[in-house]
């Protein structure tokens, strides 16, 4: 089947799904206060983004500088690491024991040092997102073909040229990938901070929907936050596919 | 008198490995003069490419002097000797234009100055129209012109060359010698080339030094007076590559052995 | 063995700062290491704690009921969407865009659907563990080697065969690498759950001890939970790894 078959065959799915829910919740097959159908949900999108967007803002904002500080740390330390040796083989261990630790454990004690405040939802979005990244910098590093070190050495490079000029781009890739993950992560920080400790913000707003029994408005917050994140995903994967496109 | 340009002598390298210390290289000494195209030939894993290394500065020697261009040879010095290695090693992230000024950009020099010259090389190794190519769209052979090319923008008067044409096809390989025989008369460069193919050092080379089988000493030297354009099937050539041979022909058989044990 | 003792030297260097740190500083905050192991023995003993066992089993039951819903979802779609090609093509992009969603935020809808008990943690363990698993399953299968399909083509082997002998035997270590991954996820989707609200689990002891401020005992439960998660995870890699072996 041909992309146009397959694009049909996705939407018409997709529109089968939703008659068939819109159906079993207009009938009173489920409970539709507990899953409204879809026309209540897009009916409710106009009231939900008045009130969400704000909060959302405020959400990644917190994502936006939780992310920036897990990026800097761990493309910092991951080159550091990924390109002294000694130090790859002690750390990295560690790093990756941490990295498959369930993160929300520290959670409430983030929340018990700063508060239940805005810092403590970045410091979380900053937990969730360095370790991805700095374990795919450190592979990507360490990846770097030693001749293209070799021969730009003998070309008179100096140390900090190495880096600018080989390492780094050699390792973009491996960078780049890491920090898609760590963008989903960071934003899972944030939102779980949020939750937990009930600190302003798009978390805290979709758990009092849900407490309050507001599927229409839920759902639609949901879809909200998922379009968001999509798209921001996607972009960054458009990034990589260009900058990378020398493979 | 041709001024040397290449001095080493009495050179030794030791690797460790974790089966305990290696005795790569052992007491060599050779002369490279100016201009000249020196070829070392020697089995796999005699130590050549060692030597090399040592003299482009990227590894000590353990014992001996180097002295290249006038000053000892300790760290890499791009104004006086370029490196070619078998595995071209361009930037895959950059075009061949942009791999071929890697080392003026290094330098400092000014953009246009740097693409100027970076085209004039790319043209005279063939490659005119092919600059905006990243290297995985260009072929073993382009690749490694555009290698040469990069290791030619240096401007330094001396080329150490690691098996450059090692991991062409045969063809290719050939062509690729008569090429840098070509380039080598026009650009008036010293050439101190490493291979284990007789056929090539015969082709290109003003001299031979044969090496042994590891630990790496000097065998032989052997002056190559054929004229240029170097036809292979003359007698004098015949004779020569018997000679070659049944020298490396030894070296080899040791060089297996020492694979095997 | 020199990297064995800087590794060592590595943890007891961290272990000897925090201590160093935390110690003069307030312990309701600020918890040394070494109140740890009275902390531990008071979850053990003391009536205003709920007990440890229990409550831990019912985190284990939850998980492992959120595993197996997501193995089998996973298992089944995937295979499914491998054998209709048509399928895949359709919904595999689907399935990616909705990996690149945090998974918390179908969190406040499980709570909705499912209420504070056990069954919305164990729904949202589900559907954290299915992506990696099904997104395992249809990478193994579009990484399968051609050439060995073209083999055992020509030697006469039946769709079937193809499938049990060729394939899956081929894929079995990125499967290894999804499954682990999947239960990683679950464990994780559980803890959230009991962590955002819930009465029963070690996510709800640890609310409850964290609301009493009893930081110790929290650090105490926290590091416990983190030990068992590393042990399992790393038995499920060293399993991941000798599927790998065998494999080629």
């Amino acid at each position: 089947m041909d992309r146009v078959g397959v694009a049909r065959l996705q939407v018409a799915s997709l529109a089968t799904l939703a008659l068939a829910w819109e159906a079993a919740s207009r009938l009173r097959l489920v409970d539709p206060l507990f899953v409204p159908p879809p026309t209540a949900v897009v009916a409710s999108m106009g009231t939900v983004i008045q009130q969400a967007l704000p909060r959302l803002g405020d959400t990644l904002l917190k994502t936006a500088v939780g992310y920036a500080i897990a990026v800097g740390l761990g493309v910092g330390l991951g080159v550091l690491i990924g390109s002294v040796q000694t130090l790859r083989q002690v750390t990295m261990p560690y790093v990756v024991a941490l990295y498959s630790l369930p993160k929300i454990l520290v959670i409430p004690w983030i929340v018990l040092i700063l508060g239940v405040r805005a810092p403590a939802a970045i410091l979380g979005g900053v937990l969730f997102a360095f370790f991805p990244v700095l374990v795919l910098v450190v592979g990507g590093v360490r990846d770097v073909e030693p001749v293209l070190v070799t021969i730009a050495a003998s070309m008179g490079a100096s140390r900090w040229q190495l880096y600018q000029k080989v390492v780094i781009p050699a390792a973009l890739p491996a960078i780049l990938a890491g920090m898609r993950i760590g963008l989903v992560f960071a934003l899972v920080g944030v939102l779980l901070t949020e939750m937990f400790a009930g600190i302003r913000g798009m978390g805290f707003l979709m758990q009092q929907l849900a407490l309050s029994f507001n599927a229409a408005q839920l759902f639609a917050a949901t879809a909200l936050v998922s379009v968001f994140s999509i798209v921001a995903v996607l972009s960054l994967d458009a990034l990589n596919q260009h900058l990378g496109k020398w493979r | 008198m041709t001024a040397e340009h290449i001095v080493v002598r009495d050179v030794r390298k030791t690797y460790q490995t974790a089966t305990g210390p290696v005795s790569a290289v052992e007491g060599v000494s050779l002369t490279v003069h100016a201009q000249e195209f020196l070829t070392i030939l020697g089995p796999s894993g005699c130590g050549k490419s060692t030597v090399l290394a040592m003299i482009g500065g990227l590894v000590p020697p353990d014992g001996g002097t180097i002295v290249v261009n006038g000053t000892a040879a300790r760290r890499p010095d791009p104004k006086s000797v370029a490196m070619v290695f078998q595995d071209p090693g361009l930037f895959p992230w950059r075009t061949a234009l942009h791999n071929v000024w890697f080392g003026p950009e290094l330098q400092g020099t000014a953009r246009s100055a740097r693409e100027e010259a970076a085209r004039r090389l790319l043209e005279s190794v063939g490659l005119k129209g092919f600059e905006s190519k990243y290297p995985r769209e260009l072929s073993g052979g382009m690749r490694q012109r555009v290698a040469i090319a990069r290791a030619l923008a240096l401007g330094s008067p001396i080329l150490l060359m690691d098996e450059p044409f090692g991991a062409l096809d045969e063809q290719t390989r050939i062509l690729m010698g008569e090429w840098l025989g070509g380039i080598r008369l026009q650009a008036r460069k010293t050439i101190l080339f490493v291979t284990h193919s007789i056929q090539e050092a015969i082709a290109l080379s003003d001299r031979i030094v044969v090496m042994t089988a590891r630990p790496g000493r000097v065998k032989d030297v052997v002056s190559v007076s054929l004229p240029y354009p170097r036809d292979l099937n003359t007698p004098d050539a015949v004779a020569l590559r018997a000679r070659l041979w049944s020298q490396i022909r030894e070296e080899s058989l040791r060089a297996m052995a020492q694979e095997q044990a | 063995m020199r990297l064995i003792f800087l590794r060592g030297a590595l943890l007891a260097l961290v272990v000897a700062i925090w201590e160093l740190i935390a110690r003069p500083l307030d312990p309701v905050l600020y918890v040394a290491p070494s109140t740890l192991p009275q902390a531990a023995l008071r979850l053990l003993n003391q009536p205003d704690i709920p007990p440890l066992l229990e409550h831990l089993g019912a985190t284990v039951r939850a998980i492992l009921a959120a595993y197996a819903l997501a193995v089998t979802a996973g298992l089944a779609l995937g295979f499914l969407m491998g054998f209709w090609r048509v399928v895949a093509r359709a919904y595999e992009p689907i399935l990616a865009a909705l990996y690149a969603v945090p998974s918390v935020v179908w969190y406040p809808s499980m709570m909705l659907l499912f209420g504070l008990g056990t069954a919305s943690k164990v729904a949202f363990g589900f559907l954290l563990g299915f992506f990696p698993i099904v997104l395992a399953v249809l990478a193994g299968i579009k990484q399968a080697d051609p050439h060995l399909l073209t083999v055992a083509t020509s030697m006469g082997a039946s769709r079937w065969a193809i499938y049990w002998k060729v394939l899956i035997p081929g894929m079995a270590g990125t499967l290894a690498g999804g499954l682990r991954s999947g239960l990683a996820l679950s464990v994780v989707g559980v803890l959230a759950g009991e962590l955002l609200g819930s009465r029963a689990g070690i996510g709800y002891m640890i609310n409850h001890v964290y609301n009493l401020l009893r930081t110790p005992e929290y650090v105490a439960l926290a590091v416990l939970m983190a030990t068992l998660v590393l042990a399992v995870d790393s038995a499920a890699g060293r399993l991941e790894a000798r599927v790998k072996r065998w494999t080629g």
